[in-house]
């Protein structure tokens, strides 16, 4: 199995979901399975191939798409791409085992669940910016229509500010993308092609940020990061692990290979304001964690305070940001489809509340061992235990935080230390809660199901299997970084 | 003159005409033979026949040059242009007179292949009188074939159409009869060459800037867009989608042709701190306030087809950002855009009129459930919409990037910032237009509907929008279907 199985079993199993007799809902789930397996198989196998054969040439796949203004279906599967695959395959399983129970038009769920997963997986195989801005793109209607459609809590207001976030920012990644294409001959949208051109200073100065701010925004740069809650909380569970899980990471991936690559100067010249948003980023959503009251809301801003690791990382730019950055965006993209599955699914439906005062009465270490169990685990993770993938991902962002910014490191510790205060907090209160003996008894809740389970015991596995056995992962990623596409910008210590 | 050569030159523009004639001929039969009158569907088959068969004598090798008429051009542009004109045509007539409008359906079909043949004529022309003839004859069906059905809504309609129309023609005529006084030719080539030699001339920019201010009228650019709210909401669907789709692609054919053959001396310039008086400037102006205008006023209602006419006002200022940069990139860029906006903008006309058979009006919340009633005009409106927004893989994203990047790239050198502003705007615009397609979006598939009778439509409409979607879908996939070939047309007209 090549990378080449991934785009097509997703937008196939989508249409195949959509042609199936509407009552047929079971066959729906099924079908949608079926075609997040075969991607994440393509995706694992390829990875494993990969390492055992560094040396052979990467999987690619290039054919002219509109000759005149320069176009190709350009793609192609380094480590990078790989790992970043391997997550969205994951994600996609993890989804539609969480979303087993939607009865409300599966067809329709399915089928943009699947649009959203081939979208992701043609980000991460594009050589071509205007494929990869393509691929980028599609995925903003069918995020429209799963939150407003089957979301929760003020879906309408949070599909909408979701969707406009995004289509604003595409404004800038399309304005980025075209300057530079005229900039560099108008003759192709080919990403080495673009990386090579000689852009003067006066445009990377202005051009760079419009590019990166265009991505930044979907992956949750502070301030415009706003969107990110509300979305999270109004989508339904399989969208929320989709959003904070793999769309976050299509913004972080675009600003690595597509922004920082092209306007490499520019990138030099706004680093320390992109690690100041960064860190203001890490702090401002575990703060912002802390005070909140709905456990979807602590996990969406947990999600902003995460993600300003990646984006720290891309500012750091040395060897141990970078390979930080990519190993935090599967690590991040793991764990919060985790959280998200646990506390949208697994509580939400059963207990109907996902306030922390209600979630007392629940007694939910009790009741819902399963859950509790897997929530623990799954916090530590997102706090950054050693023994789990977050570590492995933070602590490498902070070792070259250390060699670029020293002095930054402290205001990052503290950032980790109110992510353990919020993360415990919402941890304690949600399934440890203190209850004194007169309280009535909790409500007896329906045990954990299959797909429920097995879900849960995949991502955590997976984290747990990064976290300690790091090095496969690492071998991809150090593979990839040493792409001539980074090297402009890549500083060494 | 050599008037068999004329009459090949010309033989699409007869065959409609023809075929037109005998429309009138068969209803007027029909009606005093059965003392009831012609139903829609033998007028639309003829109507459909007439075109093919001019689409047809289009495809053949075009007659010798020079030995026909100065006034008919037969360049590629010309043949691209009408060729794409009868397809939008076709999708139109396609779409039937709603109930209360079916009278006489004879003539109303006519009218339209009259509104077709002017659009035609005016597609090929190298020469100012005859271009504005063909205009107007465009013109008067056009205004005809929106106080159609003689309601009191369509009346106003097309009075503010005729209204604005005939102000804007006599604006026209008074600007061409300048530039015949500046020149003493109504030949376009001959009117440039003039120019060369004397760019500053006050006479001709003033008789450039009038006739401008007709061509924005037709194509409904901001100032001069107060007729399309109204025309759109009061007039029969189907001369909506004439007015929208043909006659504005024809729009921009005539004004790409006029502008690079007869006024490449007087572009001007409207590069950001580089501006100098001339046709660029001016149109970026028109452009940067359609855009404005359009955007932020369709975000305002509550009505389908004024969104749509808003909708309309926008695209428009797209459109004028690729004319103004005055590329032969850029033009082929407008000439893509305006063929897929029409496909939308006509299919989601179409679906509007299904809905209004339905439901009795325009509202925007007469759309709730759409899907649940029917799933096939859901989705066919979502690609309509969603390909006007600018969302891939529809045809629609695939234009605007192309405006937008081909203007970019003939603007800025070395270091010049070019019409980095315009295309500024219009991205930024273009993206916050997603917010009202959503509204619409959000209604059809977010919500339900309180009741379900949806009669059939009838086949020739829903063929005319489940085309327009497929024909969308494909060439999002696959635009160089249309674009090598307009790229091909453009690029014999301009280096």
């Amino acid at each position: 199995m090549t990378p080449a199985w991934t785009i097509p079993s997703a937008f196939a199993g989508a249409l195949l979901v959509l042609l199936l007799p509407a009552r047929m809902a079971m066959a729906s789930r099924v079908v949608a399975l079926v075609a997040a397996i075969v991607g994440a198989l393509a995706a694992g196998v390829s990875c494993l191939a990969r390492l055992r054969d560094p040396d052979a040439g990467i999987w690619s796949f290039n054919v002219p798409w509109v000759p005149e203004p320069g176009i190709r279906f350009h793609l192609a599967a380094d480590g990078l791409a790989l790992t970043l695959l391997f997550l969205t395959g994951i994600t996609a399983i993890a989804g539609v085992l969480f979303s087993w129970n939607v009865e409300k038009r599966p067809r329709a769920f399915f089928a943009w669940f699947l649009t959203i997963i081939g979208g992701a997986y043609g980000v991460f195989l594009s050589r071509d910016a205007f494929l990869l801005f393509v691929f980028y793109e599609i995925v903003i209607l069918p995020k429209y229509l799963l939150i407003a459609i089957w979301g929760s809590t003020n879906k309408e207001y949070g599909a909408m500010k979701l969707t406009m976030y995004s289509i604003g920012a595409s404004a800038l990644i399309l304005l980025g993308i075209a300057t530079a294409y005229a900039a560099a001959g108008g003759t192709s949208f080919d990403l080495m092609h673009l990386a090579s051109a000689n852009y003067s200073d006066g445009l990377q100065a202005w051009a760079f940020p419009v590019l990166f701010l265009g991505f930044a925004v979907l992956a949750g740069v502070w301030p415009l990061h706003t969107w990110a809650p509300t979305g999270h909380v109004a989508a339904p569970t399989a969208a929320s692990m989709l959003l904070a899980g793999v769309v976050m990471k299509l913004g972080a991936y675009g600003a690595l290979v597509v922004a920082m690559p092209l306007f490499e100067q520019g990138f030099e010249q706004w680093k320390p304001v992109i690690a100041g948003l960064a860190v203001t980023g890490i702090l401002y959503g575990a703060l912002t964690a802390l005070t909140q009251k709905d456990l979807k809301f602590v996990i969406g801003y947990s999600s902003v305070s995460h993600m300003g690791f990646i984006l720290l990382g891309l500012a750091v730019a040395n060897h141990w940001g970078l390979r930080g950055a990519v190993m935090q965006m599967i690590s991040h993209g793991i764990i919060a489809g985790l959280l998200f599955g646990i506390a949208g699914r697994v509580v939400y439906e059963r207990t109907h509340t996902r306030d922390l005062m209600a979630l007392k009465d629940f007694d939910l270490w009790k009741t819902l061992p399963g859950a509790a169990l897997g929530f623990t685990l799954a916090t530590a993770a997102s706090m950054g235990l050693p023994g789990f993938s977050g570590f492995v991902a933070e602590i490498s962002v902070i070792i070259g935080l250390w060699q670029k910014w020293p002095w930054l490191t402290a205001l990052v510790a503290l950032g980790i230390i109110v992510t353990g205060a919020f993360s415990l907090r919402a941890l304690h209160r949600a399934f440890f809660p203190e209850r004194s003996p007169s309280d009535a008894p909790p409500a007896k809740l329906p045990p954990l199901t299959w797909p429920e389970i097995s879900a849960i015991v995949l991502l955590l596995a997976v984290s747990i299997a990064i976290g300690l056995y790091p090095k496969p992962w690492i071998a991809l990623i150090d593979e990839a970084l040493r792409s001539p596409l980074f090297q402009s910008f890549l500083t060494q210590p | 003159m050599n008037y068999q050569i004329l009459l090949l030159q010309l033989l699409p523009e007869a065959v409609l005409v023809f075929t037109a004639l005998v429309l009138l001929g068969v209803s007027v039969g029909v009606e005093s033979k059965r003392s009831r009158p012609v139903t829609p569907r033998l007028t639309i088959g003829i109507a459909t026949a007439g075109i093919v068969l001019a689409f047809v004598a289009l495809l053949r090798e075009p007659a010798q040059a020079g030995s026909g008429t100065p006034l008919v051009a037969m360049d590629l542009l010309a043949r691209v242009g009408k060729g794409l004109a009868l397809a939008l045509g076709l999708l139109a007539v396609w779409l039937p007179p709603a109930r209360g409008e079916s009278r006489n359906v004879g003539e109303f079909h006519a009218l339209m292949l009259f509104a077709l043949a002017g659009l035609l004529l005016a597609a090929g022309t190298n020469h100012l009188l005859f271009l504005f003839v063909s205009l107007e004859l465009a013109s008067l069906s056009l205004y005809l074939l929106v106080g159609f059905p003689r309601t009191a809504k369509a009346a106003e309609a097309s009075m503010k159409y005729f209204l604005f129309g005939a102000v804007s023609a006599a604006f026209m005529w008074f600007g061409l009869s300048l530039l015949y006084g500046f020149s003493q030719s109504a030949m376009l080539p001959v009117i440039g060459a003039k120019l060369g030699a004397d760019p500053g001339s006050l006479l001709a920019m003033a008789g450039l800037l009038m006739f401008l201010a007709g061509i924005g009228f037709k194509l409904a650019a901001a100032p001069f867009h107060y007729w399309a709210p109204d025309v759109y909401q009061g007039g029969p669907a189907t001369s909506v989608a004439l007015v929208s789709a043909a006659s504005k692609l024809v729009g921009i054919v005539v004004l790409v042709r006029v502008l690079s053959l007869g006024f490449q001396a007087a572009a001007g310039s409207a590069d950001w701190g580089n501006m100098t008086a001339g046709w660029s400037l001016w149109l970026a102006v028109l452009a940067a306030v359609s855009m404005i205008f359009g955007n932020l006023l369709a975000l305002a209602q509550t009505s389908m087809r004024r969104l749509l006419a808003y909708s309309a006002v926008a695209n428009t200022g797209y459109l004028l950002t690729a004319v103004v940069a005055n590329g032969s990139k850029s033009s082929g860029a407008a000439l893509f855009h305006v063929v897929v906006y029409g496909l939308a903008t006509l299919g989601a006309l179409a679906v509007t009129a299904a809905v209004e058979r339905e439901r009795g009006d325009d509202r925007i919340t007469s759309f709730a459930g759409l899907i649940h009633r029917s799933p096939f005009q859901a989705v066919c409106l979502l690609v309509f919409l969603a390909s006007l927004a600018g969302i891939p893989p529809l045809a629609g994203f695939f234009g605007k990037f192309a405006i937008f990047s081909s203007v970019l790239a003939e603007s800025t050198r070395e270091g010049n910032p070019g019409l980095v502003w315009l295309v500024g705007l219009g991205a930024v615009l273009s993206a916050a237009s997603l917010y009202y397609y959503l509204t619409v979006i959000k209604q059809a598939f977010v919500f339900q509907s309180g009741q379900s009778d949806s009669g059939r439509l009838p086949a020739s409409h829903a063929l005319c929008i489940g085309v327009a979607a497929l024909a969308l879908v494909l060439l999002g996939l696959c635009p160089t279907m249309i674009s090598a070939s307009i790229a091909r047309a453009v690029g014999s007209l301009m280096p």
